[in-house]
């Protein structure tokens, strides 16, 4: 065995075995990324739960030659995209989550104010306004739908329809929809305050009547038979949601729904950070696509804001009894940072005003809408 | 003279340099863009003889679920059916977009030369406005509307039914030799489709909620309605045991109760009242009812209502 046999076989080693040589500036970059997402969840505490995994996905996969995302030699998924592929592309965690969502949604606020779902439906014109916004910039209108739902503020729904219709765009559509979710008391109080005149703000709303447990437990099933048979196609999602929902109203199955809130949901949304994270990988993800979905997803979020507070002038040009309009901005289903943000701003114009509650009913019908938002588009490409 | 250009130049790079950057950017984006999304989208037909017609298979742009073309022929044999990337088709005057289903090259033969043939497409993916658009390279215009005849069968298919002579116009061969190469695609209106379903979908939306709300409103009155009764029943079996109350004593009847909000007021000052007899002062209401700590107060049951709403995970 010669000198330059052995430096052969370092350098073959070296080459083939490690990272180190094949590490590019651009996974350098997205390592950088993952830094900063990291950053924003630890320290800042930017919504923690997700982007600590999705960071850290981004942060595992980005290195070279790591046999996370790929298949083997056999054709199995490796560790990550086996999370992902029965995770998301076979469409259970978004669903699942919807099921621990539902188990801690109290939908009281919602039963005692119906009309509030108007307001819910009327949040998602942001959603159709960038669906048909992004086909001018060459969107496939696969790809504009699920860019377009980002603006219903619901991250579930935003993975779902997009692994469904394009999950190429899934790393930077989930991204996107979590950050603005975080950014909510950013974002929404300058467009109330534009879209409110300071005596609008100080409308006082009755007190919401108390409902009864009987109605909280027939509330799922009436809901999921009248939106089921309109929208067959949202169905995995509505169902899943209604029947978390109707664990926790029915008070018999108290385990069950303890679990669904807690235990299930954090494993799942490991799982699931983790793989849009891991979808985040620098040949696939630096392009123009997520800085373009990124800009459409904030109009999308401004213009659904503008259409849930829109929605309650008009209502209010019919109702005997005025809505405060910053209850509108919380028709994005960002439960419940959007209702916070409308109480804080409400406190604002008369710290006497106390409307969480009363937004606390767009802001559960803003779940609904922008579920019934995504059956919509699932439907219409079946 | 310089000056002035300067100006002018200066003028421009303040206005419009920004924009037109942004512009050049999202345009670049825009077509690099395009083409990543069309390839995914690209249908790939596959094809299944069946006696005398051709069933082609595909994922149109815009679907997730399969469709099938079905292909026959009148007044010739339909010998082959083959699918034709767009590329070679490509034009300013048309958008692949408009191309859902592909384009198709039909071959015909065993017909008299020069004579007309009826090529037929069916499916239930076609609706009533669906066109067949024909490409002839050997054309100066090389895109065509075929007249071919939009007709709707049971179970909401359509078939579309063409035209073609040989040697004509349509015959991409060009020539009279009972052979037809017939080169196209059903084209339906993607902007049309876009915004259509724009409005369906969101106008649906408000459909489905407002059903909601009035299925809602409906077992809210049934259920209060139920509570009002319960209520009188638990008042009538306590009013039979109980002695007769003289009239002046009765209290206001049910549309004259008091407002809630005055009504809880009563209470807690009767409550506080109470609790002030039994125990050293513990509450000075005298101040401000927006002091700090009745605030502080409010914000920490408030914050008590608001766990149930806490979804952590979201």
């Amino acid at each position: 065995m010669s000198w330059a046999y052995v430096f052969e076989l370092i350098q073959n080693i070296m080459i083939t075995q490690t990272g180190i040589p094949n590490l590019a500036i651009k996974e350098v970059f997205m390592i950088g990324v993952a830094f900063f997402f990291l950053y924003l969840a630890v320290a800042k505490k930017y919504e923690p739960l997700l982007l600590v995994p999705i960071g850290f996905g981004i942060f595992l996969v980005n290195f070279p030659l790591v046999p996370l995302m790929g298949f083997s030699e056999h054709g199995n998924p490796e560790l990550i995209r086996a999370f992902y592929k029965y995770g998301i592309e076979w469409e259970i965690i978004p669903c699942v989550i919807f099921l621990g969502l539902g188990a801690m949604t109290d939908f009281g606020p919602l039963i005692a104010n119906p009309k509030t779902l108007i307001i819910g439906a009327g949040a998602q014109l942001g959603v159709f306004i960038t669906y048909i916004g992004v086909l001018f910039f060459g969107f496939t209108l696969k790809e504009a739908a699920s860019v377009g739902i980002i603006g219903g503020a619901d991250g579930p729904t935003t993975i779902y329809l997009t692994a469904k219709l394009a999950p190429h765009l899934l790393g930077a559509n989930a991204l996107a929809a979590y950050s603005y979710m975080a950014m909510v008391p950013l974002i929404q109080p300058p467009i109330m305050r534009l879209m409110t005149t300071p005596a609008q703000r100080l409308i006082k709303m009755r007190q919401l009547r108390p409902v009864s447990d009987r109605e909280k437990l027939l509330f799922p099933l009436i809901a999921a038979i009248l939106i089921i048979l309109l929208i067959p196609a949202v169905a995995p999602l509505m169902g899943m949601f209604m029947f978390g929902n109707f664990m926790r109203e029915c008070g018999v199955v108290k385990r069950l729904s303890d679990t669904a809130q807690n235990a299930l949901m954090n494993i799942v949304t490991i799982f699931l950070g983790l793989s849009v994270g891991a979808t985040m990988q620098a040949d696939k993800f630096l392009s123009w696509k997520p800085l373009l979905i990124f800009s459409f997803g904030l109009m999308d979020f401004v213009v659904c804001t503008f259409g849930g507070i829109l929605t309650v002038h008009i209502m209010n040009l019919f109702l005997k009894e005025k809505i405060n309009p910053l209850i509108g901005s919380a028709g994005v289903s960002a439960v419940p940072m959007s209702a916070r943000v409308s109480h804080s701003e409400g406190l604002k114009a008369d710290p006497d005003n106390w409307l969480i509650m009363h937004a606390m009913g767009p802001n559960l019908a803003g779940v609904i809408g922008s579920a019934s938002a995504a059956g919509m588009f699932i439907a219409m490409f079946q | 003279m310089n000056a002035t250009a300067f100006q002018v130049f200066r003028r421009f790079s303040c206005k419009w340099l920004p924009a037109l950057t942004l512009a050049t950017a999202l345009t670049a984006a825009t077509a690099a863009w395009a083409a990543f999304g069309e390839v995914i989208e690209k249908p790939a037909p596959e094809f299944n003889r069946q006696g005398d017609s051709i069933t082609a298979t595909l994922i149109p742009r815009a679907k997730s679920t399969r469709v099938q073309i079905q292909f026959s022929a009148a007044g010739a044999r339909l010998l082959d059916v083959e699918g034709m990337d767009f590329e070679k088709a490509e034009r300013p005057e048309v958008d692949v977009k408009n191309f859902k289903s592909a384009l198709f090259v039909i071959h015909l033969g065993d017909l008299t030369p020069g004579a007309e043939a009826k090529v037929s497409l069916t499916s239930d993916f076609f609706i009533s406005s669906t066109q067949f658009y024909v490409f002839n390279e050997t054309l100066p215009q090389p895109w065509v509307i075929s007249d071919a005849a939009n007709l709707s069968l049971p179970e909401r298919v359509q078939e579309l039914v063409v035209t073609v002579k040989d040697g004509g116009p349509l015959d991409s061969d060009g020539k009279a030799d009972g052979r037809i190469t017939l080169v196209g695609g059903p084209r339906d209106s993607f902007w049309g489709y876009a915004l259509g379903t724009l409005f369906i979908r969101f106008f649906g939306i408000f459909i489905v909620l407002c059903l909601l709300m009035l299925g809602m409103i409906i077992s809210g009155f049934v259920f209060q309605w139920l509570a009002r009764r319960k209520a009188a029943g638990v008042d009538k079996t306590t009013a039979a045991g109980a002695p007769r109350i003289e009239e002046e004593n009765v209290l206001p009847a049910a549309g004259n109760r008091m407002d809630p909000a005055a009504a809880a007021a009563v209470a807690a000052a009767l409550h506080l009242h109470l609790a002030g007899s039994q125990t050293s002062p513990i509450l000075d209401l005298s101040g401000s009812p927006q002091g700090s700590w009745a605030l502080h107060g409010r914000a920490q049951m408030m914050a008590e209502r608001m766990l149930v709403f806490n979804r952590k995970n979201r």
